[in-house]
C-alpha cells in the first residue's frame, strides 16, 4: 500500500529544471519546490521561513525599541540580545538550504533529505528559547536564595505547633523618697523567682538636672536562657518599660537563673496632685514562660479548616455535577437521540454547549464565578460543578452510547417490563462507567479545588495564596503538605474504589 | 400449534427482510430455520416474539394473533416464549444467577424485581435450573467470567426460568466450536423432548441440521425456498442444501458426532 503511494508521487515529474527551481526559490522560499510538485513541501518551507523572518524582525523592533532610526535600532538590539545573531545564522542557512532543496526536488531522482527540515526546527527552537526567556545561568545563580524558603517549605513542621506563653512578673517595692526608717528590701524566696533591690529607697531623675538613684537589682530563681524585662510602676501605677540610652534593657539569666544588673531610677511623671511624702514604686522583672503544653499553631488550625473546606468544595461540586450530569447525559446520548431530526439538533446543541463548558478552564469558571457570587467557596463550587456537569455528561453519554443493546432485548424478550427492562439491562451496563467517572471526576474536583482558591474560589488554595504573597514559607508549606497529602490519600481511595466496581 | 401466515417485514429503510412468509410448526417440533446469513432468519424469530413488529401478516399461537397483541398482553404471551441468542445477549456484568432470574421478571412484581427480589419458590426454581443446566458451580460468578459454552448454557437456563413452550434460538451455537455446538444443540433437544418444548432454531451446517431437526424451512432473500419433513431431511443432498447456501454451505465435521 505504502510502496504503491511513494511510486506514484516519484512519477510526477518537476514542471521546470532544477535551475530554474533553485532561483524560483531563491526569489520565493519554497516556489521552486512547489513549481517542482513538492506542494505541500514548498508551502511548509514558504510559510516557516516567512514566519521566522517576521519574528526575528519583532525580536529586533522589542530589543531595541526605545531607538528612533532604524540602523541604531538593529545595532543596539543585536548588541542587546547576541542570541539574535544565531537565529539570524540560522535562518540564512535555511534560506540557503531551501535553494539547494528545490534543486533537489526538481532533479529527475530527488533525494529527499536535505536538511531542511532539520534547520527549520532548529530555528523556531532557537527563536522559542530566546522569546521565552530561557535562562538557565538564572536557574542556578538565584539557587541560594532559594534554598531557605524551599526548606521551610520543605519541613514546615515546627511553624504546626505553638507553645502559649506569658509573662510573669516578680517585683520588688522601693520607696521615694527616702525617710529615717530603712524600707525593708525584697524577700529572699526558695522556689519562686524574687528580687532584692539595693539600696531600697532613692529619687527619681529629674529632667536637665540630675540622674535618679541607681538602683542595684539581684534576681534569682528565673527560668534560665529566657530574657528579661524591667519595668518600672510608679505610685499612681503608670507602668514604662526600663531604657538604657534609648533602648529597652533586655537580660539573660545564667543557667542557674540568677541575674545582677544596676538600673537608674526613672524620670518622676506623678502630678503634683499627688501629693509629697513618700511613696513605693515597683520595679518589676517580666519573664517570658511557657504555660501549658504544645499545641496546634493557629497556622495549622487553618490549614485543616481550610483543607475540609477544600475537600468539601470538591465534593459538593461532584453532587452537583453528577444530579446534572445525568438528566444531561440522556440528551447528549447519540443513540437515544438519533430516531428523528428535533431529537439529533437537540443532541448537536447540546452536545455543542458541553463542549464548550469544558474546554474552559475550571480557573476561569471561578474567576467569572467570583465576580458573579463574590469571593467564597461558593464561587469555587460553581466553578466547578459548571465543569464536573459538562465533563460528566460527556462521560456518562458515552457510556450511554456504548451500552449493548443484546441484554436488553434479551430481558424483553422474557416478558419483563420497562421498568425491569431498565433495572435489569441498562443500570447494570451503565453503573460501573458511571461510578468510574464519577470517582475520577471527584479526584479531579478535590485537586482543582486546591488550585480555584488561588482566584479566590474558596479553600486551601485562598489561604496558601495569602501565605505566599506575605512570605510566610513555613504555613505556606503546612498548606502544601496538607494538599499533598490530601491528593495522594485520594488517589489511593479512587484507584481501590475503582477496581472494586469496575 | 404455531401458524404463520403471509408474514411480511419491511424495514425503515425499505429493505425487505420477509416476503410473504408462511409455514406451520406443530407443538413439539424442533424447527430448524436455514437460509444465509441476511435471508431473515433473525427477522423471522424476532417477529414471532414480536422484538420486531411485523409489516404484514399473521401469527397464530394457540389461536391468538400475536400481531396483534399489546403492552400487558404481549408481555404474558413473551413469558411463555423463550429466546436464545447468538452472542448470549447476557447482562455481562451480573452475575450468573442474576442473569438467570431474569428469565422469571415477567413472572415478578415489579418493584421488587427492580431491587432483586424474588419469591422464595422462583429462587428454588432458578437454583433448580442451574443445576439442570451444569452451571451450579458458576453461579455467584460475572457472567462475562464464563466460556461461550457455559454463556449458551446460561442464556437457555435464562429462557427456562420462564416455563416455555416454545424456544426461539437464533443461531445459538454460532459463535461456538464444533463440540460446544453439538453440546448446547443436545441440551435444545432434551428439552425439546423431555419438556415437550417447541424450538425453532436457525442453523448454518447440514450436518447440524441433519441431526437435530425434525423440520426445516429454508429461506433466501426473505422468502421461503425449501420447507422439509425429518426424512426429507436425511435424504437433501448437497445440492439441495447449497440450493438454499448458495456456494457457502459446509458441512461441520462428521468427526465431531460422538462429542458430549
Ligand atoms: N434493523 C434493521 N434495519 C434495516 N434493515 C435490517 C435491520 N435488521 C436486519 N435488516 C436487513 O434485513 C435482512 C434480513 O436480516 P436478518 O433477519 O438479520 O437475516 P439473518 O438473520 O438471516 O442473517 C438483511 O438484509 C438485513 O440487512
Ligand atoms: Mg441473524
Amino acid at each position: 500500500m505504502q510502496a504503491r503511494k511513494t511510486v506514484q508521487k516519484e512519477q510526477k515529474n518537476s514542471l521546470v529544471p532544477p535551475l530554474i527551481a533553485a532561483i524560483a526559490s531563491c526569489v520565493v522560499p519554497g516556489l521552486g519546490q512547489m513549481l517542482a510538485i513538492a506542494v505541500h513541501r514548498g508551502i511548509i518551507i514558504l510559510i516557516s521561513l516567512v514566519s521566522s523572518i517576521g519574528l526575528l524582525i519583532w525580536r529586533i523592533y522589542e530589543a531595541g525599541k526605545r531607538y528612533s532610526d532604524w540602523k541604531t535600532i538593529i545595532q543596539k538590539a543585536y548588541y542587546l540580545n547576541p542570541f539574535l545573531y544565531v537565529i539570524t545564522a540560522l535562518i540564512i542557512i535555511g534560506y540557503i538550504l531551501n535553494i539547494v532543496d528545490a534543486y533537489q526536488q526538481a532533479k529527475p531522482q530527488r533525494s529527499k533529505a536535505t536538511g531542511m527540515i532539520f534547520v527549520i526546527l532548529l530555528v523556531f527552537f532557537f527563536q522559542g528559547w530566546e522569546i521565552g526567556g530561557i535562562d538557565m545561568g538564572s536557574l542556578f545563580a538565584d539557587a541560594d536564595e532559594a534554598v531557605p524558603a524551599l526548606t521551610r517549605v520543605m519541613w514546615p513542621w515546627d511553624k504546626a505547633i505553638s507553645h502559649p506563653e506569658e509573662y510573669r512578673t516578680t517585683y520588688v517595692e522601693v520607696q521615694s523618697p527616702c525617710t529615717e526608717e530603712p524600707y525593708p528590701s525584697g524577700e529572699v524566696k526558695e522556689d519562686e523567682p524574687y528580687l532584692i533591690a539595693d539600696p531600697t529607697c532613692g529619687d527619681p531623675s529629674v529632667v536637665e538636672k540630675s540622674l535618679g538613684t541607681e538602683f542595684h537589682l539581684i534576681g534569682r530563681n528565673f527560668i534560665p536562657g529566657n530574657t528579661i524585662e524591667i519595668w518600672w510602676k510608679d505610685p499612681i501605677n503608670n507602668e514604662f518599660h526600663h531604657r538604657v540610652g534609648g533602648d529597652y534593657l533586655i537580660i539573660k539569666p545564667d543557667e542557674n537563673g540568677s541575674f545582677d544588673v544596676s538600673v537608674i531610677m526613672p524620670y518622676r511623671t506623678i502630678p503634683p496632685v499627688a501629693g509629697e511624702g513618700p511613696k513605693t514604686w515597683q520595679i518589676q522583672a517580666r519573664q517570658l514562660v511557657s504555660v501549658g503544653g504544645a499545641q496546634a499553631s493557629q497556622e495549622l488550625k487553618l490549614a485543616v479548616e481550610k483543607m475540609i473546606e477544600t475537600i468539601f468544595i470538591g465534593m459538593m461540586a461532584t453532587f452537583f455535577g453528577i444530579i446534572l450530569a445525568i438528566p444531561v447525559s440522556f440528551i447528549a446520548a447519540r443513540n437515544l437521540m438519533s430516531h428523528s431530526p428535533l431529537t439529533l439538533a437537540i443532541y448537536y446543541i447540546v452536545r455543542t454547549i458541553l463542549n464548550i463548558i469544558r474546554a474552559i478552564e475550571p480557573l476561569i469558571w471561578a474567576i467569572i464565578a467570583v465576580i458573579v457570587v463574590g469571593l467564597g467557596p461558593f464561587a469555587g463550587i460553581l466553578a466547578l460543578t459548571l465543569h464536573s456537569l459538562a465533563a460528566l455528561a460527556k462521560m456518562y453519554s458515552e457510556a450511554i452510547e456504548s451500552i449493548d443493546p443484546g441484554p436488553i432485548e434479551a430481558v424483553q424478550a422474557t416478558g419483563a417490563n420497562w421498568f425491569q427492562v431498565i433495572s435489569y439491562a441498562v443500570i447494570p451496563q451503565i453503573i460501573p462507567p458511571f461510578v468510574s467517572f464519577t470517582i475520577y471526576r471527584w479526584d479531579i474536583n478535590i485537586r482543582m479545588s486546591t488550585v480555584i482558591g488561588f482566584v479566590g474560589g474558596g479553600g486551601i488554595g485562598f489561604l496558601l495564596a495569602q501565605w505566599i504573597r506575605i512570605l510566610d514559607y513555613k504555613a505556606a508549606g503546612i498548606a502544601v503538605w496538607f494538599i499533598a497529602i490530601t491528593v495522594a490519600v485520594l488517589d489511593f481511595a479512587s484507584a481501590e474504589i475503582r477496581e472494586r466496581f469496575v | 400449534m404455531l401458524q404463520v401466515r403471509n408474514l411480511t417485514k419491511i424495514y425503515g429503510d425499505g429493505t425487505v427482510a420477509l416476503k410473504n412468509v408462511s409455514f406451520e410448526v406443530p407443538d413439539g417440533e424442533f424447527l430448524v430455520i436455514i437460509g444465509l446469513s441476511g435471508s431473515g432468519k433473525s427477522t423471522l424469530l424476532r417477529c414471532i416474539n414480536r422484538l420486531i413488529d411485523p409489516t404484514e401478516g399473521e401469527i397464530i399461537w394457540n389461536g391468538v394473533d400475536l400481531c396483534a397483541l399489546k403492552g400487558e398482553e404481549l408481555r404474558k404471551v413473551r413469558r411463555k416464549i423463550g429466546m436464545v441468542f447468538q452472542n448470549f445477549n447476557l447482562v455481562k456484568r451480573s452475575s450468573v444467577f442474576a442473569n438467570v432470574m431474569s428469565g422469571r421478571l415477567g413472572y415478578a412484581g415489579t418493584l421488587a424485581s427492580m431491587f432483586g427480589k424474588f419469591d422464595q419458590s422462583d429462587l428454588e426454581m432458578g437454583r433448580g435450573v442451574v443445576e439442570r443446566l451444569g452451571i451450579s458451580d458458576q453461579m455467584h460468578k460475572r457472567a462475562d467470567e464464563l466460556s461461550g459454552g457455559q454463556q449458551q448454557r446460561v442464556g437457555i437456563a435464562r429462557a427456562l426460568m420462564q416455563e416455555p413452550e416454545m424456544i426461539l434460538a437464533d443461531e445459538p451455537v454460532a459463535s461456538l466450536d464444533p463440540v460446544l455446538a453439538h453440546s448446547i444443540l443436545k441440551t435444545l433437544e432434551k428439552l425439546n423432548q423431555e419438556d415437550k418444548i417447541t424450538v425453532l432454531c436457525s442453523l448454518h451446517y447440514l450436518d447440524l441440521v441433519q441431526r437435530y431437526a425434525t423440520s426445516v424451512i429454508g429461506l433466501r432473500l426473505g422468502e421461503i425456498v425449501y420447507q422439509g419433513s425429518k426424512t426429507d431431511i436425511r435424504k437433501m443432498t448437497d445440492e439441495q442444501f447449497k440450493d438454499v447456501y448458495g456456494a457457502e454451505a459446509e458441512r461441520i465435521g462428521a468427526s465431531i458426532e460422538g462429542g458430549s
